[in-house]
């Protein structure tokens, strides 16, 4: 069954098909942040994410006529964002594959109660992770393609794809246990 | 262990959303999309010219054909039923016209006269049908046209049963 959206920012979207510029930059400010962290996430690097940014609003926003509203703005825009970010990523050349020796055997040693983890050490933790791992790991669980996708966007294969996250997510959690990005409670 | 960490960033995925661009974000953003206008400004003016050059060219076509098309017009483009009122008068306009004639020879002084009564019939409906192609209102000559006709009609079936009583009387007179 097809899904139907409802775009709340259907004004905003009609208004910039006719140039509105004050719609344009009402849809800006209300995408602006999530789009630059998503950005953030993927290349990893302020400058080349603001790149990444302007470039997709300009996209959008002058490409507003191929937006046929088959999912709301904000899908639609952020698409074009991860779009650009890998293809950034591709110009640096980076490898969507990550290799450390990281032993899968010793994740399951751990046996740990019930967590709460900090936003920002994650995110940081995130930050540090190698462009493969990371980026599969952001693509995975932030924007939540699966497998399929992930392997037909970053052209790998779904196996590949699915050790990167197992990967990914243990050396996230390596990491946090080093630098103490959790604090534990109890009920 | 590590579907921990996959639920709390899918619980909190909002929370990470707090990185911002530097403040003049928008205004890069503006000053490009004011870059990209003229160019499509320009295609509106390209697109501008086409339409304006197709008018041109739709408008010559409509002035060259269509008088000729008009030229052709006949009573039957406008109306079927008023053309076969018009064939059906003509035909016996014709018919008695071609009697009269054959009286001509014994009154050729009144068949003069009567043939002068029906050329201001056949002036009138002559200027009627050069008026036809180009009237707003093709209907109502055509309409005129037929009851010319009409009259045309009758006043030949008139002329011819005076000019057969007069020579009826021409020849009681003889004898």
């Amino acid at each position: 069954m097809e899904a139907v959206y409802i775009d709340k920012n259907i004004d905003l979207v009609n208004g910039c098909r006719s140039g509105d510029r004050k719609a344009q930059f009402e849809l800006y400010k209300l995408y602006e942040k999530a789009m630059y962290s998503a950005a953030l996430r993927i290349v990893n690097h302020e400058v080349e994410a603001e790149d990444v940014l302007q470039e997709a609003f300009l996209d959008a926003f002058t490409r507003i006529g191929d937006f046929r509203g088959d999912t709301t703005f904000g899908l639609w825009l952020k698409q074009i964002i991860i779009n650009k970010s890998i293809n950034c990523l591709r110009k640096r050349r980076a490898e969507f594959v990550s290799m450390d020796g990281i032993e899968i055997a010793e994740a399951k040693a751990d046996d740990h109660e019930e967590l709460q983890w900090k936003v920002e050490e994650v995110k940081a933790a995130v930050r540090r992770l190698p462009d493969g791992y990371r980026v599969v790991l952001t693509l995975y669980l932030f924007e939540g393609y699966d497998h399929e996708e992930i392997s037909h966007i970053l052209k790998i294969s779904e196996v590949t794809s699915r050790s990167q996250l197992m990967r990914a997510k243990m050396k996230l959690k390596n990491m946090l246990e080093k630098t103490g990005g959790r604090d534990e409670f109890r009920n | 262990m590590s579907l921990e960490i996959e639920d709390f960033i899918k619980q909190h995925k909002k929370e990470f959303d707090t990185d911002r661009p530097s403040l003049n974000m928008w205004d890069r953003i503006e000053k490009e999309l004011d870059q990209k206008k003229p160019k499509k400004s320009f295609n509106i003016q390209l697109w501008m010219s086409i339409a304006a050059s197709a008018i041109v060219i739709l408008a010559l076509t409509f002035f060259y054909v269509s008088p000729v098309k008009k030229a052709k017009l006949s009573i039957a483009d406008v109306s079927p039923a008023y053309a076969n009122r018009q064939v059906r008068f003509a035909s016996l306009i014709e018919e008695k016209r071609d009697s009269l004639q054959i009286f001509a020879e014994v009154n050729p002084e009144l068949y003069k006269k009567f043939n002068r009564d029906l050329e201001t019939l056949n002036l009138a409906y002559d200027s009627l049908r050069k008026q036809l192609p180009a009237s707003p209102n093709q209907k109502l000559i055509v309409k005129a046209m037929v009851r010319n006709l009409e009259a045309q009609l009758q006043l030949v079936s008139q002329q011819l049963s005076i000019i057969v009583e007069v020579t009826e009387f021409k020849k009681e007179n003889r004898i």
